[in-house]
C-alpha cells in the first residue's frame, strides 16, 4: 500500500444470523476530502459505519484507520454522529458535553474551553445549565452536533446527517462540513439522497444489497458515464416521450423529461422526433445524475425507485 | 478493559443519580420515617406508664380484699361498704373503671368471678386482673384446706427455661436466638430489597439510554463491557451510599433514644432519670443490638456479591427490552429466584438448620439472602461459607459473560423488545 488512508476497508463482511448485511466490501477514503456513502435504505451503510466506529465487529476482512486496525484507540480519532441521535434528557448540557468529550479521551479543562467556543459559535452560550428537556428539537440537534466534533478529531463520520434536520441546521451543518474540509479534515457521510452527494462530495461509494457496486472520484465517475443524458423541456403533447425506444426516462413531468440514451442512440435523432411532436424550449446534453448512474450500475430491475427518494 | 473509561461511566451514573430529586427525597424520607417511629415509640412508652385503672372490690367474704389491695394498691380499692348500685353509678360516671363482687361461693365452689367495667384497659389489663384473682383465690383455697407452707410453695413455683449456647470452642454464651432471628430476617430482607430496587435502577438506566438514542454515541467511545461494569459500579456505590445513610441514622437514633427518653421523662416528671432507667421503658428493638463484627463483615460481603451476581442480569434485561413495560416478562427468570429466596427466608427464620435452608443457602442465586440469615441466627461451618462465596464468584463470572453478550447486542437493537428466542440467538452469536 503506497499511501496510508484515513479509512481503508478491505473485504469486509458482516452477517446477522442469516442476513448478509455487508459482503466483501472494500473502499478507501482519501485524506482531506468529503466521501459520500450512498445507496438505498438497508443497503448496509449503517452496518459499515458502525464497523468503522468499532461499535460492532466485522466477521471477516480488515478495517484500518490511519493504517491501524480499528479498536478502542481508533475510536478516539473519529467524531461520529449516528443516524439515531440522542442526549441524556435530565443531564445539564454542559455536564453531558464534558462527559462525552472525556469519554473520547479529552481533559476536563480542555473540554470546557472547547464547549465554550462551540456553544458561542452556535449562539448557545446560555444553554450550559439547561437540560435537553428544556430545548427545542433544533436546539438539541445543535448540541448533538457539538458533541460529535468536540474532541477535534481528524476524521468525521456522519450517518444520514441531514435526516430530520431543520433547514437552518442543514445549512449550518453543510457550512461546517465544508469548513472542516478546508482545514484538511476527512469527512465520510452516508445518505440515501443522491442530490446531497452531488452538491458536496469529492468521492463516492455506492452500496446496494450489502455490496459496493461503484466507488471512486465523483467527477471521474460522471465523466466515465459520458454526456449521454438529455434534458428536454417542451410545450404540447408529451406522449411521444413514452414511445421513444432505446432510452430510459428517469425524471418526467408534463413539460420536462430527463432521458438517458442507451446503446449508441443518436441525440440528434431524439431531437428530430421531439420537434415533430412538440415545441422544444430546451435541449441539453449533460452528464448523468447519480440516480441515473446508480440505476445503470445495478440494473433497472434491481432498484426500487421509491428507495432512492 | 480501560478502567479510566469505567471510572468515567461510574462517576456519571453515581453523580447524576445522587443529585436527582427522587434519590434525595427517598434518602431523606426513610430516616424521617425512622425518626417518626422512634418518636412515636418513645411517646407510647412514656404515655403508657401514665395510665392507671381503678377497680373497686366489694368483698362479702371479707377475707380477699386485704390481700388484693396489698398486691396492687393502685389498682384495687376496698369498696366493701358501698352498695353495688352505687358502684354501678361510679362506673357509669367514670369515677372508677370497674368493680368485682366477691362471694363465698367464689372460694368454695368453682363459680367464676364477674367484673363489671367500662371496657377500658384492653386485653393486657384483663389478663393481669385474671392472673391476680387466680393467684389469690388459689392461695385462699390452699389455706383453707390447711395445706402446709411447703406444698403452698410448690403451687406457686413457676419453672423457667433459660437457654445458653455451647460453642464448638467450649464457651458458653447467652442465647439470643429470638433476637438474632429478627436480625437475620432483617438482613435477608435488606438484601432482597436492594437487589430488586437497585437492579431496577439499572434496568431503567439502560432502557433510558436506548430510548434516548444516546447509546450509539456512547458505544462509539466505550466498549459495551466497560459501560456495563461502570453502570454496575455506579449504581452499587449509590446503593452503599443510600443504605449507609439509612443505617447510620438508625444507629444514631438507637444510641440517642434512651438519653432522649431520660431527658423527656425527667422534664415531665421533674426528677432525675438516668439513661439506664429510661432504657427499661423503651422497647428492645430501639436499642443498639450487640452484633458481632464478623456478622457485619459477612453482611457486607454477601450484600456486595449478591448485588453483583444479579445486577449484570438486570442491566441485560434493560438492553433486551425496548420499553419499561416490556421488562416484567423478561425479568421473570431473575425475579423468580428472588421470590423463591423470599419464601425460603421465611422458612429459614423458623428453622435455620433445616435441610432446605442449609442446601439453598449454598445455591448462588439464593445464597446472598439465605446464607446471611443462617449466619445471623446460628453457627455455620466455615467451609460452607467459603464454598458458597466461591460458587457465587464463579456464578458471577458466568452471569457477567452472559449479560455482556446480551448487553452488547441489545443496546443497539431498537424498535421492539427482544423475545427469549432472540436472546438465545444473541448468546450463540
Amino acid at each position: 500500500m503506497s499511501t496510508i488512508h484515513p479509512i481503508s476497508i478491505r473485504d469486509v463482511s458482516k452477517s446477522f444470523g442469516k442476513t448478509h448485511a455487508v459482503q466483501n466490501v472494500s473502499f478507501d477514503v482519501p485524506e482531506g476530502r468529503i466521501f459520500g456513502l450512498l445507496g438505498p435504505n438497508g443497503a448496509g451503510k449503517t452496518t459499515t459505519i458502525r464497523m468503522i466506529n468499532y461499535i460492532i465487529q466485522r466477521d471477516s476482512g480488515s478495517i484500518r484507520i490511519r493504517g491501524e486496525e480499528v479498536g478502542p484507540e481508533s475510536q478516539r480519532l473519529i467524531g461520529y454522529m449516528p443516524e439515531e441521535r440522542g442526549l441524556y434528557k435530565k443531564m445539564k448540557i454542559g455536564e453531558q458535553l464534558i462527559y462525552l468529550a472525556r469519554l473520547k479521551g479529552m481533559g476536563k479543562e480542555e473540554a470546557k474551553e472547547r464547549i465554550r467556543y462551540w456553544l458561542e459559535r452556535f449562539d448557545a452560550s446560555d444553554w450550559h445549565q439547561k437540560t435537553v428537556g428544556e430545548l427545542s428539537k433544533g436546539m438539541s440537534q445543535k448540541i448533538q452536533f457539538i458533541s460529535t466534533i468536540l474532541h477535534d478529531p481528524d476524521i468525521f463520520i456522519f450517518d444520514e446527517p441531514f435526516s430530520g434536520l431543520d433547514p437552518i441546521n442543514s445549512e449550518l451543518l453543510k457550512e461546517i462540513i465544508l469548513e472542516f474540509r478546508s482545514r484538511g479534515k476527512t469527512i465520510l457521510f452516508s445518505t440515501h439522497r443522491m442530490e446531497q452527494v452531488e452538491q458536496m462530495c469529492d468521492d463516492i461509494c455506492l452500496f446496494n444489497r450489502g455490496r459496493v457496486v461503484l466507488t471512486g472520484n465523483l467527477r471521474e465517475i460522471k465523466k466515465r458515464f459520458g454526456e449521454n443524458t438529455v434534458l428536454l423541456e417542451y410545450d404540447g403533447d408529451g406522449s411521444f416521450v413514452d414511445a421513444l425506444e432505446g432510452v430510459r426516462i428517469n425524471n418526467r413531468s408534463t413539460n420536462f423529461a430527463e432521458i438517458r440514451l442507451l446503446e449508441e442512440q443518436d441525440p440528434q435523432e431524439l431531437l428530430r422526433t421531439a420537434m415533430a411532436h412538440a415545441r422544444i424550449h430546451k435541449f441539453e446534453l449533460v452528464e448523468p445524475s447519480l440516480t441515473e448512474i446508480f440505476i445503470s450500475t445495478v440494473g433497472e430491475d434491481q432498484v426500487r425507485k421509491e428507495e432512492l427518494v | 478493559m480501560n478502567w479510566k473509561q469505567i471510572r468515567l461511566v461510574m462517576g456519571r451514573e453515581y453523580i447524576t443519580r445522587v443529585k436527582s430529586k427522587g434519590f434525595i427525597a427517598a434518602t431523606l424520607l426513610v430516616p424521617l420515617g425512622i425518626v417518626a417511629v422512634y418518636g412515636i415509640g418513645i411517646f407510647i412508652a412514656l404515655w403508657e406508664s401514665d395510665v392507671s385503672y381503678e377497680i373497686a372490690i366489694h368483698d362479702r367474704t371479707e377475707v380477699m380484699v386485704d390481700s388484693l389491695v396489698a398486691l396492687d394498691p393502685e389498682l384495687y380499692t376496698d369498696f366493701s361498704d358501698t352498695p353495688v348500685d352505687s358502684l354501678r353509678a361510679f362506673v357509669q360516671s367514670g369515677a372508677i373503671n370497674g368493680f368485682i363482687v366477691i362471694e363465698e361461693e367464689n372460694i368454695t365452689e368453682n363459680r367464676p368471678l364477674e367484673m363489671i367495667y367500662d371496657g377500658s384497659g384492653g386485653l393486657t389489663f384483663l389478663s393481669s386482673v385474671r392472673d391476680d384473682m387466680r393467684d389469690l383465690f388459689r392461695e385462699e383455697r390452699l389455706r383453707r384446706a390447711e395445706v402446709s407452707e411447703e406444698i403452698q410453695q410448690i403451687f406457686t413455683t413457676r419453672i423457667g427455661l433459660d437457654s445458653r449456647i455451647l460453642t464448638e470452642e467450649g464457651e458458653e454464651k447467652q442465647d439470643d436466638t429470638a433476637f438474632f432471628s429478627i436480625i437475620g430476617l432483617a438482613m435477608g430482607g435488606i438484601i432482597i430489597f436492594s437487589i430488586v430496587g437497585y437492579g431496577g435502577y439499572l434496568t431503567r438506566g439502560v432502557i433510558e439510554e436506548k430510548t434516548n438514542r444516546i447509546i450509539e454515541v456512547i458505544a462509539s467511545s466505550v466498549k459495551p463491557i466497560e459501560l456495563l461494569i461502570g453502570k454496575m459500579l455506579g449504581v452499587g456505590s449509590l446503593a452503599i451510599t443510600q443504605i449507609g445513610i439509612w443505617l447510620l441514622t438508625l444507629l444514631v437514633l438507637m444510641a440517642s433514644a434512651a438519653p432522649i427518653a431520660a431527658l423527656v421523662i425527667g422534664m415531665m416528671e421533674d426528677r432525675t432519670v438516668t439513661t439506664e432507667m429510661a432504657q427499661q421503658e423503651l422497647p428492645s428493638f430501639m436499642m443498639i443490638p450487640e452484633i458481632e463484627a464478623s456478622l457485619v463483615i459477612y453482611f457486607v460481603l454477601f450484600f456486595v456479591t449478591g448485588y453483583f451476581l444479579y445486577s449484570s442480569l438486570f442491566a441485560a434485561i434493560g438492553a433486551a427490552a425496548d420499553s419499561e413495560t416490556d421488562t416484567q416478562q423478561l425479568a421473570l427468570p431473575i425475579t423468580a429466584p428472588i421470590m423463591i429466596s423470599y419464601f425460603i427466608l421465611l422458612q429459614a427464620f423458623q428453622n435455620p438448620d433445616g435441610m432446605l435452608t442449609v442446601v439453598s443457602s449454598m445455591v448462588p442465586f439464593f445464597a446472598p439472602i439465605i446464607m446471611i440469615t443462617r449466619l445471623a441466627i446460628g453457627e455455620v461451618p466455615f467451609w460452607q461459607i467459603a464454598l458458597t462465596l466461591s460458587l457465587m464468584v464463579l456464578t458471577f463470572y458466568g452471569t457477567m459473560l452472559l449479560s455482556a453478550k446480551i448487553y452488547k447486542v441489545g443496546i443497539l437493537s431498537y424498535g421492539s423488545s427482544a423475545k427469549f428466542k432472540d436472546i438465545w440467538r444473541w448468546l450463540r452469536q
